[in-house]
């Protein structure tokens, strides 16, 4: 493989390495040098349309996006000048006056980068509140919220749509002032294109995007704490974090971009089909059949039942009649052990698991 | 395949390639994120060659789709290497060094000229030609394969002949290449894996094998069995025939997921003892002696291995309900009361440990060292220092030769006729998983695909006299089900498409239990079905 070629470029009076090709936003990234952002996300291209990551360069009489900007040899580039703060300022509180700070805050929301931002770079509401001007629509499907008034049209959860899960069930409609985000022909979320992927939710800065989910599951009182696995239905292996409290698994959410092997993604089952964890037709007893039922009973009897009729088979039929049907929706360590099993504890190969493919 | 059966490149890979075969795979609907990998190389300019009987999503976007008739793959295969024999595109230095018999295969596909598969396959001669160029002049060319390709009785066969391509393209140890089987469930591979098939002890050591099996005796302190086992589907009709007694199931609905539910049942009537072992009440459970309740992923620690062989490690979140236990510890104890002396591991880590140090491909992974790499580590990975194996063949084929297999078509087992005119393909759709066990438990996933459904090609739903909502009976030899009419444009004329999630309208009441001659892989893909119109649909 060939490498990229490198050159030199200077942030801030310091020199880093940067690759053919990249942006100064991702040469600085790489360097460790932070530049603030709204509308980029490493899965998207660049569309350059928020202006938060604005920079001087060199040479240019205007600001110019770090996200967009590709770097060159020899550019010098300055993030932390007055104009640039300026600017952020400036920006920032513009935004502010067009975005409402969510009603009730809500636990599991993602954080707010707006806020956020405004924040760390001191900006306030001090320019009057916009009316609001963009109408809410109530939508019937059961995962994804959108809230217009905390939407800054970055685009993007429409980009995402159209990039990455490549279905553009959303786009931006209306125009000036009113524009806001929607489905294509104005109609239901479910009678689009959509694949309930959630990627939407994911990317979006500001929480206008959000799950429907978690509220309806707890009122939160306590902390949450998350717990890294492997997803549970297909062979992909996508990793996710749950967020559990009060001992319930409230929602699930795909690791930082470049992190993993999805890179941030998840589909609708990863993400959303965790209900049946908790689900009041699990079993939480064992059962062992009489008379012809199925009637709860100890541990101890349903595996000495279960011994027993396994070691009576073998005995009148030998160890050839006996079968092991294992799980590949089990860990491999459970697969290791129903093996060892049917082979050291019940002397027959006759062990396959329930996918041969 | 080439000395190991798993995919030869990893995820990542995908998006960086230049070509894209994708085969027997509705992969955005099956595996939604190798699918974002595959959206990404195309938007990245790569071309994508799709290969199967429907119109699926990846086929709108793709250079050339080849539609053929289901079960004709092997055809299909054959002329694309007829086609890159005779135009003189195989790489002969590639052949000459790593591989045995291509003059066999030469030799068979002489005669699978593409005219003649455009009669049997229904494809274009042209677009034969073009695929098979195009395959074998890119270098980055990578084979995606899945359930489409395996799910037949001559499942096999076409594995082979995808196998030939590979290898008579040289298309094996380079990145964003190779030949990659997708694994349908979480942990097929790792199940693979850990031996719970009936020809190998972990890590694909041969039971058969005295040296392999002198090791797992000493270490496991029994004698063991030197006979090979019975795979799932002739331990199926084992259970009609009486060679099957007792069965132990874990985590797995066989009436649902088995081909000719009817069959399956009758067999689990004879069985003299079952246990089963699962999260939710099962059908097949109303034939068991014994169940005992299971733990889901998020109440237990473990590793799951994914599709491109990365071992991954499960975390439990949440305690189990009731007195429901993990599947590892009910297994020990089980074992216990059997009376064999299964030790008292401390946990999960401890049982990987001991599988690891049995079997060389897994041996320097732990847990512990799962915790340094939040990406996983791929296998082969024979030492704690060693970093894994994310593309597999990079010197040259793990077996040293890899050998060519020549093969002839065969047709499936069932064909259309008179009776049962129509082939039906099943498989899976986005929104449910498996037997739906999980899926039709949540709200989103339902509201998207309530109930069972047939795609039906315009032509034939006519025919029928049946509109989109209508309802139909679907009839086989073997069952019988009923479903929503969706007229497709997806489906071929004479074929239908049905999902297998839904367990109180069947699908696989009517698929054939006709295996694969080596895996035993039943036949989802093909069998012969009519249809019958029932009165339409209740306005709502
Ligand atoms: S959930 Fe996924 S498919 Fe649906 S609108 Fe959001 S990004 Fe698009
Ligand atoms: S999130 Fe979706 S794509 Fe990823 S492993 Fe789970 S089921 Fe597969
Ligand atoms: S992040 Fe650069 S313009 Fe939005």
């Amino acid at each position: 493989m060939n490498e990229p070629e490198t050159f030199e470029i200077l942030v801030d009076g310091a020199s880093i390495t940067a690759r053919a090709g990249e942006t100064v936003l991702q040469a600085a990234a790489r360097a460790g040098i932070e530049i603030p952002t709204l509308c980029h996300d490493d899965r998207l291209d660049p569309m350059g349309s928020c202006r938060m990551c604005l920079v001087e360069v060199a040479g240019s009489r205007r600001l110019q996006p770090a996200c967009a900007w590709k770097a060159a040899a020899g550019m010098e580039v300055k993030c932390e000048t007055e104009r640039v703060a300026r600017h952020r300022v400036h920006l920032l509180e513009m935004y502010l006056a067009d975005h409402a700070a969510p009603a009730t805050p809500e636990p599991l929301a993602p954080k707010n980068q707006v806020l956020q931002l405004a924040e760390r770079y001191g900006a306030t509401r001090r320019l009057p509140a916009l009316e609001a001007r963009r109408e809410a629509r109530a939508d019937a499907n059961p995962y994804v919220h959108f809230d217009p008034d905390q939407c800054i049209l970055c685009a993007r959860c429409v980009r995402y749509c159209d990039e990455v899960e490549a279905v553009s069930a959303i786009t931006l409609a209306g125009r000036g002032a009113k524009t806001t985000i929607a489905t294509a022909a104005q109609t239901q979320l479910l009678d689009t294109t959509c694949e309930l992927c959630g990627g939407c939710i994911d990317t979006c800065p500001t929480g206008a995007m959000r799950e429907k989910k978690p509220r309806s599951v707890v009122e939160l009182a306590q902390p949450v704490k998350q717990v890294r696995t492997t997803c549970n239905f297909c062979g992909v292996g996508c990793q996710l974090d749950l967020h559990v409290a009060d001992e319930k698994v409230v929602k699930v959410s795909a690791p930082p971009t470049g992190t993993t092997l999805n890179d941030g993604n998840l589909c609708v089952k990863g993400r959303f089909a965790y209900d049946f964890i908790h689900h009041e037709e699990r079993l939480t007893k064992p059962l062992v059949r009489e008379n012809g039922q199925l009637v709860e009973t100890s541990w101890e009897i349903a595996l000495k039942r279960a011994a027993e009729g396994l070691r009576g088979v073998e005995q009148r039929y030998g160890a050839q009649a006996l079968g092991f049907v294992s799980s590949s929706r089990c860990t491999g360590e459970e697969n290791y052990l129903v093996q060892k099993l049917a082979r050291a504890a019940f002397g027959t190969n006759n062990c396959h698991q329930c996918a041969a493919t | 395949m080439f000395g190991a059966g798993a995919m030869t490149n990893s995820i990542p890979e995908i998006r960086d390639a230049d070509l894209l075969f994708v085969i027997g795979s509705n992969t955005t609907e099956a595996h939604p994120i190798i699918a974002m990998e595959m959206k990404r190389a195309v938007h990245n300019g790569a071309k994508l060659i799709v290969a199967d009987p429907r119109a699926i999503w990846l086929s709108e976007v793709a250079d050339i789709h080849l539609q053929l008739r289901p079960g004709t793959d092997v055809w299909l295969l054959n002329a694309m290497a007829h086609v890159i024999v005779a135009e003189g595109l195989a790489d002969e230095a590639f052949i000459a060094k790593h591989t045995s018999g291509f003059e066999a295969v030469k030799a068979t596909v002489a005669d699978y000229t593409p005219e003649e598969a455009e009669r049997v396959t229904g494809v274009p001669a042209e677009s034969i030609r073009e695929a098979a160029r195009l395959y074998a002049t890119t270098r980055k060319a990578g084979i995606y394969y899945t359930l489409g390709i395996t799910e037949h009785t001559h499942g096999t066969d076409n594995v082979y002949c995808l196998a030939n391509l590979v290898l008579m393209t040289g298309h094996l140890g380079v990145r964003s290449a190779g030949m990659n089987p997708l694994r349908g469930q979480n942990n097929v591979q790792g199940a693979n894996d850990a031996g719970a098939t009936p020809i190998y002890y972990p890590g694909y050591q041969s039971v058969t094998d005295p040296e392999v099996r002198a090791k797992y005796e000493a270490a496991w302190g029994v004698p063991l069995s030197p006979e090979p086992g019975l795979n799932l589907n002739v331990m199926m009709k084992e259970l009609n025939t009486e060679g099957i007694k007792g069965l132990f199931v874990m985590g797995e609905d066989i009436v649902l997921s088995e081909p000719n539910a009817g069959k399956v049942e009758h067999g689990l009537n004879q069985c003299e003892f079952l246990v089963v072992q699962d999260i939710f009440p099962t059908e097949t459970m109303r034939y068991a002696d014994v169940v005992l309740p299971a733990t889901c992923f998020a109440e237990k620690d473990g590793v799951f291995t994914n599709s491109d062989r990365r071992v991954q490690r499960v975390r439990k979140a949440v305690e189990p309900p009731g007195e429901a236990r993990p599947d590892w510890q009910i297994l020990c104890d089980l074992a216990r009361a059997a009376g064999y002396p299964m030790p008292h591991y401390s946990g999960p880590g401890e049982v990987y440990a001991e599988m690891a140090a049995l079997a060389p491909k897994f041996a320097g992974i732990s847990h512990e060292r799962l915790e340094q790499h939040p990406e996983g580590l791929h296998w082969p990975c024979p030492d704690p220092e060693h970093p894994g194996t994310p593309t597999l063949h990079l010197d040259g084929p793990m077996v040293g030769i890899a050998p060519f297999q020549a093969v002839s078509y065969r047709p499936s087992a069932e064909l259309p006729d008179p009776e049962y005119p129509l082939v039906l393909s099943t498989g899976r759709t986005l929104y449910h998983y498996n037997s739906a066990s999980q899926t039709l438990r949540d709200p989103g996933t339902v509201a998207k695909q309530p109930e069972n459904f047939i795609e039906v090609h315009r032509r034939d739903a006519r025919k029928l006299g049946a509109g989109n909502g209508d309802r139909v009976r679907v009839h086989s030899r073997r069952g019988e089900v009923e479903a929503v009419v969706v007229v497709s444009p997806r489906v071929r004329p004479g074929c239908v498409w049905m999902p297998f999630h839904f367990p109180d309208q069947l699908t696989n009441r009517l698929t054939n239990d006709a295996g694969d001659s080596v895996t035993g892989t039943g036949e989802y893909k093909v069998c012969a079905v009519r249809l019958e119109r029932l009165s339409p649909a209740p306005v709502a």
